[in-house]
């Protein structure tokens, strides 16, 4: 999949993405958003990293849950492929 | 964590704006988008619409035609049905909604593609979800709105007050040069009430019908009579008493059968011939 376009709008805590030009829109509220946003200013493999770095949360404690989002971020062609 | 929601009807068609300028992008289309979210802040009073209008430079229709089927949207209504211009296709997106593809803009006369060039010279990028799109300069935005109001049979009057009536004089003399290059004047004073002013010109009869309501045969008259060429004139009255096919299978919501073309073909004719009868009969002003 082409992730290498991808609309976004962000509206108070909701980020809504698609890849273009086939979409669909996922809608991300909450840690979901959080994750995304993270995975999308800096490296994808350091996303757990700047997401406890964000909520003060233990990075162990949420490694696998943001490593297995981000998957699927990538799957539906919202983040580059690693 | 991750939904497929009810999206707000602006972001949709921001994101729908963003998808078709990346297929455009890829083709090498000129694109310029057109109404809606597309206009500029100060022109826009109104709503920002329900769909997404495009204007294609015309040497790019067939391509990004083509290029857009592949990519999901499918023909709703074709050129020669969609409206009484003939200007624009419209398309139906599973997750865009519609679009409307305008290969030229009702009320200018000039060439589409010299039309095209026109209205992008003084254009610039505007960022729809993150892709940059290109949109006409803001006077020639104002004229489209304009245009478009006049079209509109006053519906859109907001527009007209918006940008015209509190319009300086220096501002309605520029936006007026531009629509008389772009050959739109007759169509600009239907938006102004300025038309009586045009009586001898050409698509007065077109734009005196349509900006005050008329019936739909004395606004084929008035196509017919805009046409720049004989050519175009006889195509038009070839076409004046078809039966829109694409009209009848949405009002039906399945393809119509032989008999119900039939019978619509008919009532259409009775529709017209009335219609011609009581047009004949109004005294001429």
């Amino acid at each position: 999949m082409n992730a290498a376009r991808v609309a976004v709008w962000e509206s108070d805590d909701i980020v809504y993405v698609a890849p273009l030009p086939q979409g669909p829109i996922t809608v991300l509220e909450g840690s979901a958003a959080r994750v995304w946003s993270a995975a999308h200013v800096g490296p994808i493999e350091d996303a757990a990293e700047r997401v406890a770095g964000a909520t003060g949360l233990p990075v162990e404690e949420i490694r696998a849950s943001v490593d297995e989002f981000v998957g699927i971020l990538e799957a539906r062609g919202l983040l580059p492929p690693r | 964590m991750v939904e497929e929601v009810a999206v707000p009807l602006d972001i949709r068609l921001r994101f729908g704006r963003a998808a078709v300028q990346v297929v455009a992008d890829r083709i090498g289309a000129r694109v310029l988008h057109i109404k809606g979210d597309a206009v500029h802040t100060s022109l826009r009073p109104t709503s920002t619409g329900t769909d997404v209008d495009i204007l294609v430079a015309p040497a790019d229709v067939s391509k990004l035609d083509r290029a857009i089927r592949r990519e999901g949207w499918r023909l709703y209504s074709t050129f020669a049905y969609g409206s009484p211009f003939g200007h624009a296709q419209t398309y139906l997106h599973d997750t865009w909604g519609y679009l409307d593809l305008h290969r030229s803009f009702p009320g200018i006369r000039l060439d589409a593609a010299a039309a095209f060039d026109v209205l992008d010279r003084q254009g610039f990028l505007i960022d729809e979800a993150g892709v940059p799109c290109r949109v006409p300069g803001i006077d020639a935005q104002a004229v489209l709105l304009l245009l478009n109001a006049a079209r509109a049979g006053g519906r859109h009057n907001a527009d007209v007050a918006w940008i015209w009536d509190r319009a300086a004089t220096a501002d309605r003399e520029r936006l007026t040069e531009l629509a008389d290059e772009l050959r739109a004047r007759v169509a600009l004073a239907a938006a102004t009430a300025d038309l009586e002013q045009y009586r001898g010109a050409r698509d007065y009869a077109l734009w005196k019908s349509i900006s005050e309501g008329g019936s739909r045969s004395a606004e084929w008259w008035g196509r017919i009579r805009a046409a720049t060429s004989a050519r175009d004139a006889l195509a038009l009255i070839a076409q004046a008493p078809r039966v829109n096919i694409e009209r009848l299978t949405h009002d039906l919501g399945r393809a119509p059968t032989r008999g119900e073309v039939f019978r619509e073909f008919l009532q259409r004719q009775r529709r017209m011939m009335a219609e011609m009868r009581a047009w004949t009969r109004k005294p001429r002003t």
